[in-house]
């Protein structure tokens, strides 16, 4: 069968500094924190934690209002990320022939925040009905749904949850569908909102949240460091355009990068104890699919939730596959920065990938220093400020989950 | 508010839709009321003036029709 060269045409996000990609890329490179602590007035024991959001993100200005009251949060910033991506390929909103394009799209709490609003009608307030919205709303393919009857898609239309990397499993299915031919374009990425009430505490009582208060929140998520203390959940939506190669060219199109190619795998022994063999499987897969080796990577875009048990086992992972190269290759975690947005990490970090080979600027792990690294995480070259000007072939992207699911996206750089 | 001011206010806030479009005669679809908003409209309504319309209602075709529905559910308070 012949396979077909997948372009990325188009990359969208909600960012959680407020600003465009360009800015969004900009400040990760310059170290620079979207964590901020988060404090509710939820009663009687409010969230107080770091956390990253979107203050800045008006859905009425983003979507319209009409459009924006039909969603949940999370569809909310799905379908504005969505758009964006989609603007940035130079596809206008409405065309013909649309027919076999499709929509994957991942999500690991989906609407939960609409329901969570149920809830507390319920009973909290209450009452004995809720929205008769709330399905619709709360529906984990909401996302897509609304995405694909936007942009007029009429191909597959599904969302993927894998809990942390449900948001690489959707890319990477997305770019199956466009390799194989079944699809000229897939929108793919991801959003989630982590901060439902009742989701925030969960991940609270599994103590792998960074703690943190109005001073320290913007440097709690410290990804290899001796000192970390776990990860900092954050909200968001992050989007890209996936095209047929052929297709791109003939129409002009920019191509940011080439996704070529992408590898899964079960850890197969525990829910929350990541095992270095699974996770080697899914790179080496991920490298076999792309017709890379090894030698060719100049950048990983480590999955680093700087947990105390998930970071040393991912260095494990690189260094039994990089074997003796893995002392120089280069590896960021970009959680520290933009937090772990569970369903949609995978996508942001997609694109902070692609924006390195495209920029030839490798962004750092933040709060990360020679001093504090810790000793179980050493044997690769940790990137801990921003380097420029570094010519990048390739580059892969790490998202390791819960459940022992792997998923890993390979990248080539375009030469320009 | 009377009914049809609800259903002003309503469409207004959901669609921005100018008041003055929503006269009696008013066709429900051609204001962009689809079967999820007449859900969402019918649940406002019913919260807002405590009434419950029956379950095997015939969906109103028009803001007059809507209007008098209502309406009539309210005098029967």
């Amino acid at each position: 069968m012949v396979q077909r060269r997948v372009a990325i045409t188009g990359l969208g996000l909600v960012s959680p500094y407020g600003g465009d990609l360009a800015d969004f890329f900009a400040r990760l490179c310059a170290g620079e924190s979207a964590i901020r602590h988060l404090q509710t007035d939820d009663r009687p024991r409010p969230l107080s934690m770091p956390f990253v959001g979107c203050p800045g993100f008006d859905p009425d200005a983003a979507l319209g209002r009409p459009l924006a009251a039909m969603m949940d949060r999370f569809a909310q910033l799905g379908t504005a990320a969505a758009f964006a991506a989609w603007d940035d390929a130079g596809l206008p909103r409405a065309g013909d022939g649309r027919d076999a394009w499709g929509v994957s799209w991942g999500t690991a709490l989906g609407g939960t925040l609409a329901y969570e609003k149920g809830y507390r009608e319920l009973w909290q307030q209450g009452r004995e009905r809720i929205s008769p919205l709330s399905v619709v709303l709360g529906m984990n393919n909401a996302a897509n749904s609304h995405i694909s009857i936007q942009l007029g898609l009429g191909g597959v239309s599904m969302s993927h949850t894998v809990a942390c990397a449900s948001s690489a499993i959707a890319i990477g299915e997305a770019f199956r569908r466009v390799r194989s031919g079944e699809a000229t374009v897939m929108l793919t990425g991801g959003s989630d909102v982590p901060q439902a009430y009742g989701v925030a505490r969960a991940w609270e009582a599994l103590r792998v949240l960074a703690p943190g208060d109005e001073q320290s929140s913007a440097q709690a998520c410290r990804p290899f460091a001796a000192d970390r203390r776990g990860l900092v959940l954050g909200e968001g939506g992050a989007a890209l355009v996936l095209e047929d190669w052929d297709h791109a060219v003939a129409r002009g199109a920019r191509i940011h990068g080439e996704i070529a190619g992408y590898g899964t795998s079960c850890d197969h022994s525990h829910l929350v104890r990541p095992e270095a063999a699974g996770q080697v499987r899914a790179l080496r897969l991920a490298l076999a699919d792309a017709g890379l080796d090894t030698a060719d990577i100049d950048y990983v875009n480590a999955h680093g939730t700087a947990t105390a048990e998930g970071d040393p086992v991912e260095i494990a992972a690189l260094k039994q596959l990089f074997g003796d190269g893995a002392v120089q290759l280069p590896v960021s975690a970009t959680k520290s920065m933009h937090g772990h947005l569970l369903g949609a990490a995978g996508a942001i970090e997609a694109i902070a990938t692609v924006l390195a080979l495209r920029e030839a600027t490798i962004p750092p792990t933040a709060h990360l220093t020679d001093d504090n690294l810790d000793l179980g995480c050493r044997g690769v070259d940790h990137v801990l400020t921003a380097r420029r000007d570094v010519p990048l072939r390739a580059a892969l992207s790490n998202s390791f989950a819960f459940g022992g699911s792997n998923a890993v996206l390979a990248f080539r750089a375009v030469p320009r | 508010m009377n009914s049809i001011g609800l259903i002003r206010e309503f469409l207004q806030n959901r669609l921005g839709t100018a008041p003055e479009r929503v006269v009696p005669e008013a066709v429900l679809a051609g204001l962009g009321v689809d079967s999820l908003l007449m859900l969402e409209l019918v649940f406002e309504f019913e919260d807002r003036f405590g009434v419950k319309l029956p379950g095997d209602l015939t969906s109103p075709r028009t803001v007059g029709e809507m209007a008098s529905l209502m309406d009539n559910l309210i005098s029967q308070r």
